[in-house]
């Protein structure tokens, strides 16, 4: 098992209120649990590690992928159901109660975020934090302290078990 | 009573008596107003202040383009009462909530830029009306409308350095108008943040175009010249047998004396005069209107300060204002590089040597007994530099003076580091330093040498390291053999677009066979490296798109080549014509970029310009396709320069690092009430399609900047040609980076003449499969389906007011 609960090290903070760190465990049975998911996918997974386990999360739990920046390119002949958006409009429209989503049947209750920059990520996720009631869970190999829950941060060995573990437990 | 004016006169008995009045505070702006007066067809807002835009205009563009305030702190630590917790847009103690502190925060950003131009333009107006009078014409080449930001906000049309006051003074005015909206109490509504952000956006078009046309006149800069000369670039340009004076800023005024020294004294070919960031840009310009031989050089952007001078280069460093790093002084003084700051806006706390002797000062700074000087007056700073540069050389090449380390002290350094990650967290670009320094303690250089063009060269990580390694000095060292083949061309800043190259491309613009106009602005704050900017001009020189540039990502598209070794320079001329990319010139030229969309509407559709903002943005808005790429925006000014884009109508796409700017202004693409004008021949509504969809926001990556930026450039008045060849190139762009064709093109067309025309049939099948649409398949036309309709006539306007029925 890893622990994805220890290092929550920061270089600067945003400040008052920063994410709940959570194991794979905990993060599977909250993405199970969801109504209404949605898998954020950024640029960083053409990295064909993470490609793989990104595809497993979405078909295992069945949850559509909101690709973007560039990375439905590596997603487009994965048989999996993703749809290109930008990222930063994204984190607009998610606090948008009249959001149809990308299916047209309405926003979203829990979106699970991997593949970003750090810096990218916690700034788009900001809005989501303070202006809407979005639960947002971070998975990545970094600490994200903008979201709702996060993984700490992970050596790219142990990110990668951790997500496996996620897997497993979905 | 009658009123003073300007001019000397003598009184009566009194012998040899003159009194010559300069100036009178307030006089130019009131002439200024009386002869707005004047104008039989000026538009309502001459002179502007904080509210004329609000609501006839501004209200309009925020309605569909919504802040997206992304905040960057919790708190609010603004005043006394605090510090605030205002996260879940909680109200803070004086009763701002989180939204308007936000806007707030934008908002200094925009105004600290506008201020930054401004102030740089007032600088070399009184200086150059000081040295060349008030009389000198603004010749800028073969053009009628000259400054035609300054004409919008005041009604003026300058045609001397000193008919330029009024307008100086009215900016001026206006920024201690908003500047004062900060103050805690004052304005909390984040909406109006936004308004004033545009409006002084609007403002800084009009200092920066200041700051501009005055030097062009004054310094022979080149004037709308598209065979402007190309200039070396690059650090592999500089002679390092060569004494080296390194300047570094904005301000170009200081220079223009050390070059002229230089000249004076046949130093030209003696010495090597090379700049970073848009004093470079500038310097290339100087007395380049006769396309002479250029000698000077740039050798890039901001983000080779740090590592120039740790390259040991340079003899001298000068720098004079705006985007100068912190910290030259003390890393300059390690390698005992003198400094000269040349400007009072930063002087590092140096002794002030304007009125020493400079054989003196020229001793204190050879023997390093001060680490540099302030010298602010120009003649005496044009002698010191040059004499220091040449003094200094022969003593510093003696000592072969480095921060780089030696083979030797690289091993050991890289054997120190410890895995321990802090550096991985420090970075602001998130590089893999830990992995980069593993490989290389086996022996592989290549991960650490892939940082190089990544790295901004800001030095975070080694503030961190617990080891002490010198990390930025540990990339440059496995990167000498890829500076040293750091060498590109640039074509120097030619200035405005003129009046004929508009006339010869307005029809094309708005009827979108000219598919669009990129700009691509801005600081070297990329999230992949340099070559991101060269990529996304190539492949919009390619599809015959106008390519404009300017300040420091004019210099990064010209740092690389292709396989035959030419820049996009060597390969595309410098006219504004399809597929031309046009180096307009440095940040302050910023305000050439939208002058050339103002003349569309001026000079192309006969629009007034003078107090008319409102109609000249809604018609950029409606019919130029444009769109701003500020992809590795770093500064203040780059928030002031694109809000000023977008209250003309004019969308950009920044770099994800400007996120962090905390405001993007993003539409709701599927609430359809969004998406009408009106038209003015009846003031009746008309659906319109979802684009630009938004007027500032951000991309992930320059491969889907690409598409975002094709989209962006859809209009409401493009023909049907000119619908199917932009719709062509955002379908393929899309596909090409995105790997599949875009969702929501069929919004996009009004009849099947729309459809791009290689690929007609097969869309028509999908309109038909896919969404309903009834084909009638004899004579291939579209017989239902569409929302919009196509209506060549149509005149699409935001403003009810200019409709006839209104």
């Amino acid at each position: 098992m890893v622990d994805t609960t220890k290092n929550t090290k920061l270089f600067t903070s945003y400040g008052v209120s920063t994410s709940k760190t959570v194991t794979p465990e905990m993060a599977a049975k909250l993405i199970s649990k969801a109504k209404r998911p949605l898998l954020m996918v950024g640029t960083l997974t053409l990295d064909p590690e993470l490609l793989d386990r990104v595809v497993k999360i979405s078909k295992t739990a069945n949850i559509p992928i909101a690709a973007t920046g560039s990375s439905k390119v590596s997603l487009a002949d994965k048989d999996v159901d993703a749809k290109y958006i930008n990222a930063h409009m994204l984190g607009f429209y998610l606090t948008d109660p009249n959001w149809p989503g990308l299916d047209g049947n309405g926003n979203y209750d829990t979106v699970i975020v991997l593949g970003f920059k750090k810096f990218y990520i916690n700034q788009v996720l900001s809005a989501a934090k303070n202006f809407s009631n979005l639960k947002t869970i971070a998975i990545e190999r970094g600490y994200i302290q903008n979201s709702t829950m996060s993984f700490g941060n992970l050596s790219k060995a142990d990110h990668y078990a951790a997500l496996d573990e996620l897997i497993d437990n979905l | 009573m009658s009123k003073l004016t300007t001019g000397s006169f003598s009184i009566e008995d009194l012998e040899s008596v003159q009194i010559t009045i300069n100036n009178i505070v307030g006089a130019a702006k009131e002439a200024a107003e009386e002869k707005a007066k004047e104008l039989v067809k000026a538009g309502p807002t001459l002179f502007p202040g904080l509210e004329s835009y609000r609501d006839d205009w501004n209200f309009k563009l925020l309605d569909r383009y919504e802040p997206v305030i992304t905040p960057m702190c919790d708190q609010c630590c603004y005043c006394t009462y605090g510090p605030c917790d205002l996260s879940g847009n909680k109200r803070g103690a004086c009763g701002i909530d989180m939204l308007g502190h936000n806007g707030r925060e934008f908002f200094l950003r925009v105004i600290t830029g506008t201020a930054c131009h401004a102030a740089h333009g007032r600088h070399l107006l009184d200086h150059l009306i000081e040295t060349f009078g008030e009389d000198l014409p603004l010749n800028l080449g073969q053009s009628n409308v000259l400054t035609p930001n300054i004409t919008i906000s005041t009604g003026l049309s300058p045609k001397t350095l000193g008919e330029i006051k009024p307008a100086m003074e009215f900016v001026e005015e206006q920024l201690t108008q908003l500047l004062a909206t900060v103050h805690a109490g004052q304005e909390s509504a984040e909406i109006d943040y936004d308004s004033k952000a545009l409006f002084s956006g609007s403002l800084d078009h009009v200092g920066m175009e200041i700051s501009d046309v005055v030097q062009v006149a004054a310094y022979d800069f080149p004037k709308a010249d598209p065979d402007a000369p190309l200039i070396e670039i690059g650090m592999g340009t500089i002679d390092k047998s060569k004494p080296f004076l390194c300047v570094i800023g904005h301000n170009v005024g200081g220079v223009t004396y050390m070059m002229d020294y230089m000249e004076e004294h046949e130093l030209t070919d003696k010495m090597e005069i090379a700049g970073l960031c848009c004093t470079a840009i500038d310097l290339t310009r100087y007395k380049e209107a006769d396309e002479r031989p250029p000698y000077a050089k740039v050798i890039g952007s901001m983000s080779k300060e740090l590592k120039v001078i740790r390259s040991g280069m340079p003899d001298v460093v000068v720098v004079d204002e705006q985007c100068v790093r912190g910290d030259i002084v003390p890393e300059a003084q390690k390698l005992k590089i003198p400094v000269i700051a040349s400007n009072a806006k930063i002087m590092y706390g140096l002794p002030n040597r304007t009125d020493a002797d400079v054989n003196e000062t020229l001793e204190e700074l050879k023997s390093g007994k001060i680490p540099g000087c302030v010298m602010l007056d120009y003649d005496k700073l044009g002698e010191l530099c040059i004499r220091l540069t040449m003094e200094m050389a022969p003593i510093r090449d003696a000592e072969g003076i480095t921060a780089i380390p030696t083979d030797e002290e690289f091993t050991n350094l890289v054997a120190k580091c410890a895995d321990c990650g802090a550096c991985l967290l420090a970075c602001p670009e998130e590089l893999d330093i830990p992995e980069a320094m593993g490989f290389a303690k086996e022996g592989d250089f290549s991960y650490l040498e892939e940082l190089h063009d990544t790295c901004i060269g800001c030095r975070r990580c080694e503030q961190v390291c617990k080891k002490e390694i010198p990390i930025l000095n540990i990339i440059e060292k496995v990167a000498q053999k890829q500076i040293a083949e750091e060498k590109g061309l640039m074509r120097a800043g030619r200035g405005q677009v003129s009046d004929a190259e508009i006339r010869a491309e307005g029809l094309n613009l708005v009827m979108g066979t000219t598919p669009g106009i990129i700009a691509i602005i801005g600081c070297p704050n990329y999230a992949e490296g340099t070559k991101d900017v060269y990529y996304i001009a190539e492949e919009f020189l390619k599809r015959n798109f106008i390519v404009v540039t300017t300040g420091c990502g004019a210099m990064d598209i010209g740092m690389f080549k292709d396989e035959d070794g030419k820049t996009l320079y060597e390969r595309y001329p410098g006219g504004f014509q399809c597929g031309g990319l046009v180096n307009i010139g440095s940040c302050v030229s910023n305000a050439h970029i939208t002058g050339a969309a103002e003349k569309v509407a001026a000079i192309f559709a006969q629009r007034t310009l003078e107090g008319n903002l409102a109609e000249i943005s809604d018609y950029i808005l409606n019919r130029v396709g444009a769109c701003g790429l500020a992809w590795g925006a770093f500064s203040q000014k780059a928030s002031s320069i694109g809000t000023g884009c977008n209250i003309l109508g004019i969308p950009a796409v920044l770099g994800p690092h400007s996120s962090k700017y905390r405001r993007a202004l993003i539409a709701k693409t599927y609430e359809e009430d969004k998406w009408k004008v009106y038209d003015a021949r009846n003031g009746q509504e008309m659906p319109i399609p979802p684009a630009p969809e938004f007027l500032l926001t951000t991309a992930e990556t320059w491969q889907e900047a690409i598409p975002m930026m094709a989209k962006a450039c859809i209009r409401p008045s493009d023909n049907n040609m000119g619908r199917a060849i932009k719709l062509t190139h955002w379908m393929e762009l899309h596909k090409k980076y995105l790997g599949e064709e875009p969702e929501d093109w069929w919004k996009f067309v009004r009849n099947e003449a729309d459809l791009p025309l290689a690929k007609r049939e097969d869309l028509l099948k999908k309109l038909e499969a896919v969404h309903g649409w009834e084909i009638d398949w004899k004579r291939k036309k579209i017989i239902s389906g569409p929302k919009i309709k196509f209506d060549v006539s149509a005149q699409p306007t935001n403003l009810k007011r200019l409709c006839k029925e209104a």
